[in-house]
């Protein structure tokens, strides 16, 4: 029974300090700093584009600059005509074409996640040429499967009135990278052979295999 | 009694919870591939129990998903061994001089264990990134948030008022002290993907005052995620009361930071700038950066040094001081220690850990303990050999 008396203390001690650490419960607080201004301490590139937004339904919120940036530099060969703008922001690549016809915008992005789905991206993008929302059974009329860098990708077709889209979704390693062609319907449909080259010609870097 | 004592200072209790401790870090180490380094120290280490399941990312996931095998948690074997040590020597040991080594080699063992629960319990790790020419008088914790209403009318000083996002439960119900407000969340998301409407989505949002509505801030919540470099985007919908009553709701959320126009709460004509943002430290002395270096091995990008040259303005001023801070060479100062963690925005900024812990130190000792017990008891046994040799 000495030897137990010995140690009760110390044992008492370890138990009460235990039992006062775990109850350390978040507090709200209050208290006072020297005055501060509103200024980023880390100042991040946030521009927020009105292109970005169309491409995305979103503008770019820092999250997505962050994986745009990760996402790695995008190699390809640009097909002749195709006069290239310097990419900005969350886009990767940026092309302009013009023709007797009229002209057309190719953007290259790349955001986290699958970005609200196939068909909701398409959907979104049949709402940019004023077409209808399509249903999942009507997929197969306007799109194909198509590999890009190496992966499964799709080719989406859309025709609208006066103005076409012939987009490139892939879904790689977590992120969604989209590449739209988006103008006037003439432009736009007659350079398909020249959209189809631009995706085979596609390199993303990929570090996961 | 006596049975109870002699059960918990058996040598056999030892091996089987060393068994046990090996068998933790196993699976631990398993668990670290898809938790993260600081997801599986709180699932394994610092809990009493944790039940593991084959992960469902391998092979053989279809096959073993029923199996789950139970552990002792970190907390459970390390408090076990320490008692198994303290009744061993109550009940079998007796101090000799014989034995004197191997008593400095369990007094550093036992030390080793307090620390160890002393680290987990009372350390807090931060980030504090400073720009070059700038200063920082505050860290950030990188996986704690808190929501903060901020008067800044007094002329000389800001004044803050926190409220940890541990307490925005939905529907509860929180004072903010020092004020005549109150907040109710409705809705909280750990993580959560954040981005603006446009087109022809539609904003679905309970949000009724600031950026949500001004903005047309959409919120998608997300999966907690774990991993070393990933951040959640903690999310919130709270309702914002006043001495009269309910003034609205808002949306807030840590990546909703400076870089957006601030959210401002006004009663009568006192005013709040509202957010919700990573938990900040606050010290009474401000690191300033002077210069931030960055050496690659010439013609490559593979960095060879990160140094960064600061001065630290204390407000006491005899307590100011210069330093340099690198890899392996941190600053302690204060209770805290500076370490080299990051760098960013073209290596114009950099980036300390600063860690809290009050028990840096014990760890130090117990391992001279433990080898100058070996020391001891080696030596005890050689000169034992060696005096028996002459006699022979």
């Amino acid at each position: 029974m000495s030897i137990l008396s010995r140690y009760l203390p110390i044992s008492c001690a370890l138990g009460a300090s235990l039992l006062f650490f775990g109850c350390d419960k978040p507090q709200p607080v209050s208290y006072l700093i020297p005055k501060e201004s509103r200024e980023a301490v880390v100042p991040m590139p946030v521009d927020t584009e009105k292109e970005a937004a169309s491409a995305s339904g979103m503008s770019v919120l820092p999250g997505m600059q962050a994986a745009a940036d990760a996402a790695g530099d995008l190699k390809y060969t640009s097909p002749a005509g195709w006069i290239e703008l310097p990419a900005s922001g969350i886009r990767k690549a940026n092309f302009r074409i013009e023709d007797e016809n009229g002209a057309a915008e190719l953007t290259v992005t790349v955001f986290p996640g699958d970005v609200g789905g196939r068909l909701g991206n398409i959907n979104r993008w049949r709402g940019q040429i004023g077409l209808e929302p399509s249903t999942p059974d009507d997929l197969p009329e306007f799109t194909e499967s198509y590999s890009i860098s190496k992966h499964r990708g799709l080719l989406v077709r859309l025709e609208g009135g006066k103005d076409s889209i012939l987009g490139g979704l892939l879904p790689f390693h977590g992120s969604t990278w989209f590449f739209k062609l988006q103008g006037s319907s003439m432009t736009v449909l007659g350079a398909e052979p020249a959209f189809r080259e631009f995706l085979d010609s596609i390199e993303i870097p990929d570090t996961h295999h | 009694m006596k049975q109870l004592l002699n059960f918990f200072s058996s040598l056999k209790v030892t091996v089987v919870l060393l068994t046990f401790s090996m068998a933790l870090i196993f699976f631990g180490t398993l668990d670290q591939v898809q938790y993260g380094i600081w997801h599986t120290q709180k699932l394994y280490f610092e809990s009493f129990f944790v039940v593991w399941s084959v992960p469902e990312q391998t092979a053989w996931h279809d096959q073993l998903f029923w199996l789950h095998i139970p552990l002792p948690g970190g907390y459970l074997l390390g408090g076990m061994l320490l008692i198994n040590l303290l009744t061993a020597h109550a009940v079998r040991f007796k101090m000799t001089w014989k034995k004197s080594g191997i008593f400095l080699v369990h007094l550093g063992l036992i030390l080793l264990l307090i620390s160890e629960l002393m680290t987990d319990l009372l350390s807090v790790e931060s980030q504090m990134p400073v720009n070059e020419g700038g200063s920082s008088n505050y860290s950030n914790a990188f996986r704690s948030n808190e929501l903060v209403f901020i008067d800044s009318s007094h002329p000389d000083h800001d004044s803050v008022h926190a409220v940890p996002a541990a307490l925005l439960k939905p529907g509860k119900t929180v004072e903010i002290p020092d004020s005549p407000l109150s907040i109710r969340t409705i809705n909280f998301y750990p993580n959560a993907e954040i981005g603006r409407a446009t087109g022809k989505t539609i904003v679905d949002t309970p949000a009724t005052e600031g950026i949500a509505v001004n903005m047309g801030i959409i919120v998608n919540p997300k999966e907690e995620i774990y991993a070393e470099n990933d951040i959640n985007t903690a999310t919130a919908f709270v309702e914002v009361s006043g001495p009269e009553g309910p003034l609205g709701i808002w949306l807030v959320s840590n990546v909703i930071d400076e870089r957006f126009p601030p959210q401002m709460v006004s009663v009568g004509d006192q005013s709040w700038e509202l957010s919700l943002r990573f938990t900040r430290n606050y010290y009474p002395f401000r690191v300033e950066l002077i210069d931030f270096k960055h050496e690659k091995y010439p013609g490559t990008d593979i960095p060879f040094n990160y140094s960064s040259e600061i001065m630290v303005h204390h407000n006491e001023a005899n307590k100011s001081q210069k330093a340099l801070i690198y890899m392996n060479h941190p600053l302690r100062y204060e209770g805290l220690t500076f370490f080299q963690a990051s760098f960013a925005n073209q290596d114009k900024t950099s980036i300390f850990q600063v860690v809290r812990n009050p028990g840096w130190v014990i760890p130090y000792i117990s391992v001279l303990l433990m080898g100058l017990g070996m020391i001891v008891q080696f030596g005890i046994h050689f000169f034992k050999f060696l005096g028996k040799r002459r006699t022979a």
